[in-house]
């Protein structure tokens, strides 16, 4: 067997960027979301978030290989192959986003487009408590899938043996030869 | 008997439907275990309480009057039931306020007795 491993390009910069610049504005609202001293810079901080987010959305059709939308559509089929591979210890080998992760970046940006969304229109008197309950609703959910997001890439990261986290900040991954670079969708 | 019933039945019913800022008043008293005091709830409103802000920073000292945030300058609708009928009608949302406003002025959640007092005090302005 051949253990040689190779260095992979996977993460450009500005999805990277966007990454972690996602996670400060996101934690930085819902650390203030409980106070009205702090509601000015919850609200710089969903800006912040939303402008995020519509840079993603546009930089999933016109970025990196591994960054495009097209690259990892959720797939049913393909999301419970990985799952079942991942309880079997036998993990499927994705270069890019698995399918698992796949799932949560939708629901991520999903929520974060409602979050910002409801969250603007309750700043702005519009849509009165459905609007309230909405935005409480929406970032919970946001930061639901954040937990998961972070067990996944815990448990993937023990499973694959590789670092995910520092991947995503490198932007390189480390691969042995026996990877495929098939897409996870 | 049956009257007593009858009257609860329609208590409980109610209850579920929507509270009335009365309501309010009868469960942080029960809560506290004391009566409130309208003179200690004006005070308690009134004046800073160790924080940045009091109740008033917000809500002005005639809360019969629409109020001003102390951070984003927006209108807030005034909080006495006599100039507002939608103020408390809605244990979600009183519990919920509650909880965020006096963390904000206390930086602790309130007393049972303090929010009897300011609930006896604002339900006394016309």
């Amino acid at each position: 067997m051949n253990s040689e491993t190779t260095a992979v390009r996977v993460w450009d910069l500005p999805t990277r960027v966007f990454h972690w610049s996602l996670v400060a504005s996101f934690a930085t609202a819902f650390i203030t979301s409980e106070s009205e001293k702090l509601r000015d810079i919850h609200v710089v901080a969903g800006y912040a978030l939303a402008g995020l987010i519509a840079f993603r959305l546009l930089w999933g059709f016109v970025g990196g290989a591994h960054s495009r939308f097209a690259d990892f559509l959720p797939a049913p089929g393909k999301l419970i192959d990985y799952l079942k591979s991942l309880l079997a210890r036998r993990p499927q080998h994705y270069v890019g986003h698995n399918p698992a992760g796949a799932v949560a970046i939708f629901l991520l940006l999903a929520f974060g487009v409602i979050a910002a969304a409801s969250g603007w229109a309750t700043y702005n008197e519009i849509g009165g408590h459905f609007m309230e309950e909405l935005h409480e609703v929406s970032s919970n959910g946001m930061m639901a899938v954040v937990a998961i997001h972070i067990a996944g890439v815990i448990v993937s990261s023990w499973l694959h043996g590789e670092n995910l986290v520092l991947a995503m900040i490198t932007g390189w991954k480390k691969m042995r030869s026996t990877t495929h670079e098939n897409p996870a969708g | 008997m049956r009257h007593i019933l009858l009257i609860a039945a329609a208590v409980l019913a109610t209850n579920v439907y929507a509270e009335t800022p009365r309501d309010f008043l009868t469960r942080f008293e029960k809560e506290a275990g004391a009566p409130a005091s309208a003179e200690r709830g004006a005070r308690f409103f009134t004046t800073k309480q160790g924080g940045e802000w009091s109740c008033a920073s917000c809500h002005t000292e005639k809360p019969t009057q629409p109020g001003r945030h102390a951070r984003t300058d927006k209108a807030i609708t005034p909080l006495a039931p006599a100039a507002n009928a939608e103020r408390f009608t809605d244990a979600a949302k009183v519990d919920k306020w509650f909880r965020r406003n006096c963390n904000d002025t206390l930086n602790r959640v309130c007393s049972p007795q303090e929010k009897a007092d300011v609930m006896a005090w604002l339900l006394a302005l016309k």
